[in-house]
């Protein structure tokens, strides 16, 4: 593992904005940094903008004025460099229907560049995501989203990229399925992995982010460190911030 | 990392239900044309031979040439017509030859059992030209966009991986699992055409193979068409409908078109013109030369019945040449125009079709099997110079030539030699030449080349497409 | 309650990218090909006036009645616009005279080779290829497809019977269909007015059972598709399923019927057949031959001890009975010979039916070429086309053949050259004189064979079954459905 000295952030945003072409200003100069070690969770409404920053960072998009920076590589400039640094997992994982776990799994280390795993590596990682062993060979037509979702985070993890994306990967979850993820979740952190994950769930994300940020019609409304909302009320500033806005599609 | 993409590519496919459907349903196909075209040209062997043995038992007990009316030929089966039928079914199989006098050829196949242009055959490019490039719309309509609408095209590209690699990976990967299985049911026919014995010559085998050739090049071509729309489209339903549109198009529209407007456009004299002028021609002439014959009056004090015979003959004989060869150059220049019409109309109407892979498959197809509208002009060039053959030897038998009808009545008949009967076998017989394999090869190449410039069109198509697409 | 599904459908078609795309093509294709058909049908009936005027020109400059070699075009008829059939492919002309038996020769595609290639467009194709791949494009996730969406289970939360719910889907497809199908014909049928085709009641009645037939052919499309939706889960599965199902119908089925009856029953060739009938006229008119040089010779040696007086006297006197004699040895044989075609040919007719009804009935395993079946036939441009084409020509033959020996016999001519040789006069060659052109006025014309409409009893019953088949097929797969996403 790639050690990344302490002063750079692995995860980088700098004055991101991105206006579409039918002119709707979709993020609107968002800056924030993410450390190796740190969860940072960004909560907000449907449309107001994490996706694209996600999208962003994966450079789907490229954006209009600002940077995204994975390790202090600017995403669209070399999309390549930095996507070997990034593992993702989408708010609905989807694999190939036909393939079993392992072949999924198999398939997108390769992709990730990561060829020398056994089948034994597979079988642990999936095990260590909590997908019983009878369900490996299956085929991932039967997986149900739960067991999806674990496929997805088993090849983020296969992956063993230092930043980890996350796409409302909670949503649709049951709460025992919710939980035993994020409990992984702060897993990879402690082995130094630097999250960023948007999500709707406020009130896990007080329980595991080291960093929340609040995201309103493109802009970042409000960025806390969790001591410091160690005592208040999240779900109460969560709407504070929110109040007035309207809620618009994607 | 393109050798992951094309494995996965492989396996997705292989092992898709949806593959183990279309590919039994294809193979059967396929096997099922090969089966369809060895009996058929067993059929049409026995035909051929039934007639040809038939032609030479009429002239069975005649005790002179000269009452030879009526002599036949006929297109000989080929195997590969039978799995390519192209035009062999359509055009006249059998030439009465005279000895002189224009040839032409009646009885196709369709005309005489009208029972099989009711629905057509079932060949090998019957099966390439709607069925497969049908299999392969379906498997790569979604290639793009369905992985899109599925989300694993997000997650792919999630990580460090080249576009141009994964579309290359992913052209290669779909071909590669869905042509080279293809080659199965393939073989099986050929071991299928050995079995029942279809006489194949190396040439005819190596044609064969082309036309395999052609046909995995023509899937190509309408794999890499699926993967360029679906590079383009939004949601694989829309990719689905855009390209059953192209298929009707490029398969049953665009090459009907083609020719119906080429034969709008270029206006080719009707046969029946043609045929009443000749009529007309060649009775005005049979009229001048029936005072000729009226007037002629054998040499006088003549005793000897040969020597009358043999000058009365040379005679009509002389009389019949000349008479020929004023018909043949008035009806040449008749046929030369209507054959340079017929010409020219060829070259708008293919030349149109072409802007349709189906239509350019099936002529190169065609042109290796030797059934492209060529055989029609084949054979009747062979026809022409089997009946100079027939003419010489006719010559040598009976020492002229009406090429008519002939009734003779003998008033006197010779006791002291019995007549002998003719050998009807002493008959050149005629053959057709196989089409050379150089020959046919330089025919298709124009197509090939077609076919493989609509394959990197739209390979760089998807390609370029791809680029540009966004995989959100 | 069925108002408001039945809408719903439709709305749903109308509004999806399917529709436009179906309404293109078949708009398209059924104008082009209407279009086509009317200016293919005006060049053939300009070819078959010139050709049929050419004849009559050429019959008339004959001199000589037993010279008169009739050729009969077979007259294009207005129906082959809709449905070409097999009307390409058999023979356009059969030679009528004396010296030939009726015989259709030359078919267009054989004439012009390029057309063979690639074939017609006609109505009948568009419906029985096209028209049936939207009518599955249309109704393959019909069922499940709303499931999948999850629209399945919202609307069963309502109190709605799955039958009603049924007859909706299908009759809202089934209309999306019928627009593509009868806004163009309609153009198509002005387009026929507009170019002035000879169109009788009796046709517009045909265009009406084609237009009929062709309905109840999509109507099992729409259908089979709904079945096979409400037997499947997934749309794609339901989709493959119903592709499959068309190539086999469409393309295999018609098409391994022909070609296993074919194999099942041989059937002589023409060229067989001809053979035979050659030999035997061969040996007929040897056997002819033979009695006429013995009979030369008797009459040769009744005349032998006369003077050259009397040996005139003596020709003058017979002539005439020999003459007759002659003929009537010479009607006995054309007789023969013909009776011996009759039985051959009605020997390979028999061959052919049964070998057609075989073909035919495996092939109507497939609704498709029912529906082929029964367009061809209402269009009078089915298989027995031929047949009934050549019937009538032989039956005309007869009379002409009549006609022109009737004349033969008042001009007296026998037309030709006659060369004579002879041991004592040695040779002389005697040509007819001319007299000039013939008189066609009274020589009896052939009428092509009325175009009984035959209504395809057994194909509309197939296709009726078919429909109901699928419909059975739908509502208890349909009765049995989870509806749950």
């Amino acid at each position: 593992m790639e050690q990344t000295p302490a002063t750079q952030p692995m995860i980088e945003a700098l004055g991101l904005t991105k206006r579409y072409e039918d002119e709707t200003l979709a993020l609107d100069n968002v800056s924030f940094a993410v450390r190796t070690g740190q969860i940072y969770a960004m909560l907000g409404g449907n449309g107001a903008g994490k996706t694209t920053t996600i999208n962003i960072f994966l450079n789907f998009i490229d954006p209009t004025a600002g940077e995204a920076r994975i390790d202090g590589i600017v995403t669209h400039k070399e999309p390549l460099k930095a996507k070997a640094k990034v593992a993702y997992v989408s708010e609905n994982v989807m694999l190939y229907p036909n393939f079993t776990a392992i072949q999924n799994l198999d398939y997108f280390a390769r992709l990730g560049g990561k060829t020398s795993y056994t089948k034994n590596d597979y079988h642990d990682v999936l095990r260590r995501v909590g997908l019983e062993d009878e369900a490996h060979t299956k085929r991932l037509r039967s997986y149900s989203k739960g067991m999806r979702q674990k496929c997805g985070i088993a090849i983020a993890i296969l992956k063993d990229a230092p930043a980890i994306l996350l796409d409302e990967p909670t949503s649709g979850l049951d709460p025992k399925a919710g939980f035993e993820f994020l409990g992984l979740l702060t897993s990879l952190r402690d082995e130094g992995k630097a999250i960023l994950m948007s999500t709707h769930d406020i009130f896990r994300a007080k329980e595991i982010a080291d960093m929340v940020g609040i995201m309103n019609a493109g802009k970042l409304v409000m960025q806390r460190t969790q001591s410091s909302l160690a005592g208040e009320n999240l779900e109460e500033l969560y709407l504070q911030f929110m109040a007035g806005s309207v809620e618009r599609a994607a | 990392m393109i050798r992951f993409i094309i494995e996965k590519e492989l396996r997705e496919i292989i092992g898709s239900t949806k593959f183990a459907v279309t590919f039994g349903v294809c193979s059967l196909l396929i096997i099922l044309s090969f089966y369809i075209g060895a009996e058929n040209y067993r059929t049409l062997v026995d035909q051929h031979e039934a007639a040809k043995r038939e032609n030479l038992r009429q002239m069975e007990g005649l005790t002179d040439w000269f009452a030879v009316q009526q002599h036949r030929i006929f297109l000989p089966p080929q195997p590969l017509a039978t799995l390519v039928t192209g035009v062999s079914n359509d055009i006249g199989r059998m030439i009465e030859v005279h000895g002189r006098g224009e040839l032409s050829a009646d009885d196709s196949r369709f005309n005489e059992d009208p029972i099989y242009a009711v629905f057509r055959f079932l060949d090998l490019d019957f099966i390439f030209q709607i069925v497969l490039s049908l299999f392969a719309i379906l498997f790569a309509y979604d290639a793009i966009c369905g992985e899109k609408e599925r989300g694993t095209l997000k997650l792919s590209f999630s990580n460090a991986v080249p576009k141009e690699k994964y579309i290359l990976g992913k052209l290669f990967g779909s071909y590669l699992a869905l042509a080279v299985p293809l080659l199965i049911p393939i073989l099986i026919g050929c071991v299928l055409l050995l079995i029942l014995g279809v006489p194949m010559s190396g040439e005819e085998w190596a044609r064969l193979g082309l036309i395999v050739v052609a046909g995995l090049l023509y899937f190509g071509v309408f794999l890499t068409i699926s993967v360029f729309v679906s590079s383009l489209a939004r949601r694989s339903s829309s990719a689905f409908l855009m390209l059953l549109v192209i298929w009707i198009l490029a398969v049953l529209i665009v090459p009907r078109s083609a020719v119906l407007i080429a034969g709008r456009a270029v206006d080719v004299p009707s046969v029946d013109e043609i045929a009443s002028q000749k009529n007309r021609y060649s009775s005005q002439l049979f009229t001048e030369d029936r005072t000729k014959m009226a007037g002629y009056k054998p040499a006088a004090g003549q005793d000897d019945m040969e020597k009358t015979m043999a000058d009365f003959n040379q005679f009509m004989q002389k009389i019949a040449d000349e008479r020929d060869a004023k018909m043949q150059e008035f009806s040449g220049q008749l046929n030369e125009q209507r054959e340079n019409r017929q010409r020219v109309q060829r070259r708008v109407a293919l030349g149109l079709a072409r802007f349709s892979p189906s239509a350019t498959f099936s002529l190169a197809v065609s042109a290796l099997a030797g059934t492209s509208l060529s055989l029609e002009e084949e054979y009747k060039e062979a026809a022409v110079a089997y009946q100079r053959d027939y003419a010489a030897f006719m010559m040598q038998k009976t020492g002229m030539l009406t090429g008519g009808r002939v009734m003779m009545f003998r008033s006197v008949v010779d006791e002291g030699k019995k007549p002998q009967p003719i050998n009807a076998h002493e008959l050149p017989e005629f053959v057709f030449p196989k089409p050379a394999l150089a020959g046919t090869v330089t025919e298709s190449l124009p197509d090939i080349g077609i076919l493989m410039l609509f394959t990197i069109v739209f390979f760089f198509g998807s390609y370029l497409a791809f680029l540009r697409y966004d995989v959100r | 309650m069925f108002a408001t599904l039945l809408q719903k459908e439709l709305k749903s078609i109308l509004l999806s990218p399917k529709f436009p795309a179906t309404f293109a093509v078949c708009a398209g294709l059924l104008i082009l090909s209407i279009s086509i058909g009317i200016h293919e049908y005006q060049v053939t009936t300009r070819q078959y006036e010139t050709a049929t005027q050419m004849v009559t020109q050429e019959l008339r400059e004959q001199a000589h009645w037993s010279g008169v070699n009739n050729r009969t075009y077979r007259k294009p008829d207005p129906m082959q616009i809709f449905v070409s059939g097999v009307s390409n492919d058999i023979g356009r002309w059969s030679g009528v005279s004396q010296f030939e038996p009726v015989k259709l020769r030359h078919s267009a595609y054989s004439d012009d080779a390029i057309f063979a290639i690639f074939r017609f467009i006609d109505f009948g194709f568009i419906v029985q290829v096209i028209l049936s791949l939207f009518a599955f494009l249309f109704t393959y996730d019909a069922i499940n497809g709303e499931r999948e969406s999850g629209t399945l289970a919202l609307t069963f939360s309502h109190p709605i019977p799955r039958t009603t719910y049924l007859l909706a889907k299908i009759a809202g497809s089934w209309l999306g269909l019928v627009i593509p199908l009868l806004l163009p014909v309609t153009v198509g049928v002005l387009l026929l007015v507009l170019f002035r085709i000879p169109f009788e009641a009796s046709h517009w009645m045909k265009l009406g059972g084609l237009l009929g037939v062709s309905m109840l052919y999509f109507s099992f499309f729409v259908t089979l598709g709904v079945c096979i939706s409400s037997l499947t889960r997934r749309s794609n599965v339901s989709f493959l399923l119903c592709l499959v199902a068309w190539v086999f119908l469409i393309l295999i089925v018609p098409r391994v019927g022909v070609i296993i009856a074919g194999q099942a029953v041989p059937v002589p060739t023409v060229a067989e057949i001809e053979a035979q009938q050659d030999a035997y006229s061969k040996d007929k008119n040897e056997q002819h031959m033979k009695s006429m040089e013995a009979k030369f010779r008797d009459r040769e040696a009744l005349m032998s001890g006369m003077t050259k007086e009397q040996r005139e006297q003596y020709e003058n006197d017979h002539m005439w009975s020999w003459m007759e004699e002659n003929d009537a040895d010479q009607k006995q044989i054309t007789k023969d010979i013909e009776a011996q075609g009759v039985k051959l040919q009605e020997d390979l007719r028999n061959r052919k039916a049964l070998q057609e009804r075989l073909a035919f009935s495996l092939s109507r395993f497939s609704p498709a070429s029912a529906y082929q079946l029964a367009v061809m036939s209402i269009a009078g441009t089915d298989i027995t086309l031929k047949s009934r084409y050549e019937d009538g020509l032989r039956s005309y033959r007869t009379i002409l053949n009549a006609f022109t020996e009737k004349k033969q016999k008042e001009t007296g001519d026998v037309g030709g050259i006659r060369i004579t040789m002879d041991s004592e006069k040695g040779m002389s060659i005697s040509a007819p004189k001319e007299n000039g052109t013939l008189d066609l006025t009274d020589m009896p014309q052939f009428a092509p064979p009325a175009n009984a409409s035959v209504m395809p009893v057994t194909d509309i019953g197939i296709l009726v079954f078919a429909i109901l088949a699928a419909f059975g097929g739908a509502i208890a797969g349909f009765l049995r459905y989870d509806m749950r996403s």
